[in-house]
């Protein structure tokens, strides 16, 4: 049986994890912009899938 | 990132994956018949880098009459694809597209990824359509609105994949938007400020 501050906690989790996807996009971005397309693009094809 | 932008063009070269090769193909068809369109939303962010999958690729297109409605359906099953929707082109526009709902096209014989195709409707949707962004990509065109509107569309929307594409559009381009036009935007559209908030504590030096 979760009791308030179990939940309390959970959502704290969900709040700190939707923070830290937040701050990844940003990282990512970043590390987009200084990288080669010849090399994003590999890796971004190859993650969306390329016959 | 290397690519060259103005607000109205953008020219990268980059490595295709399947779905941009499809999104390609099907807006050849678009060039080809002289249908304005835009694409939005969630492939623009892929388009540009985002490392997520999508099941649907959405876009406008201008309102059609039946001619060419059906020149369309015809050029679309002729290069591989079905609509999901209804087997005619009659009731792909009367029943759906006039009806503002959308219809949607896949290669025959899978589901996903689709093209969900609508009329535009509402003051923004008009405005995506009139303030175009061309984007070559390997010398091949396709044609999406203003990334301003386009940032702020997805704070309005209300899923944290949204927000994830605001984010990564922002941070690409913040050194090149205009960001007086998307706080109008942002404005105009009635973005929660707690939407808004986000973008700023994710990005605090802007």
């Amino acid at each position: 049986m979760l009791t308030d501050s179990d939940r309390e906690e959970i959502h704290q989790e969900i709040a700190r994890n939707r923070r830290d996807r937040l701050s990844f996009v940003r990282e990512y971005t970043e590390w987009l912009k200084k990288t080669p397309n010849a090399v994003w693009s590999k890796q971004h094809a190859k993650f969306l899938g390329k016959k | 990132m290397e690519l060259d932008y103005s607000p109205e063009k953008i020219v990268f070269n980059r490595e295709l994956s399947d779905l941009d090769e499809l999104v390609l193909k099907f807006v050849d068809i678009l060039h080809r018949l002289d249908i304005s369109y835009v694409i939005i939303s969630g492939y623009i962010a892929i388009l540009f880098g985002r490392s997520r999958g999508t099941e649907d690729v959405d876009l406008f297109v201008e309102k059609i009459g039946m001619d060419k409605m059906s020149e369309w359906w015809f050029e679309l099953e002729k290069a591989g694809f079905e609509c999901l929707n209804t087997d005619n082109p009659t009731d792909a526009l009367n029943e759906y597209l006039e009806n503002n709902t959308a219809i949607r096209f896949a290669v025959k014989g899978t589901w996903e990824p689709n093209f969900e195709v609508k009329f535009p409707t509402s003051k923004s949707s008009h405005y995506s359509m009139e303030n175009k962004l061309v984007v070559f990509l390997n010398n091949r065109k396709i044609v999406t609105s203003q990334i301003e509107m386009q940032i702020a569309y997805k704070l309005l929307l209300r899923g944290d994949k949204d927000l994830e594409d605001a984010l990564h559009l922002y941070g690409l381009f913040k050194d090149k938007l205009d960001h007086s036009l998307l706080r109008l935007h942002i404005q105009e559209l009635g973005v929660p400020p707690e939407r808004v908030n986000v973008l700023w504590e994710i990005h605090p030096s802007d």
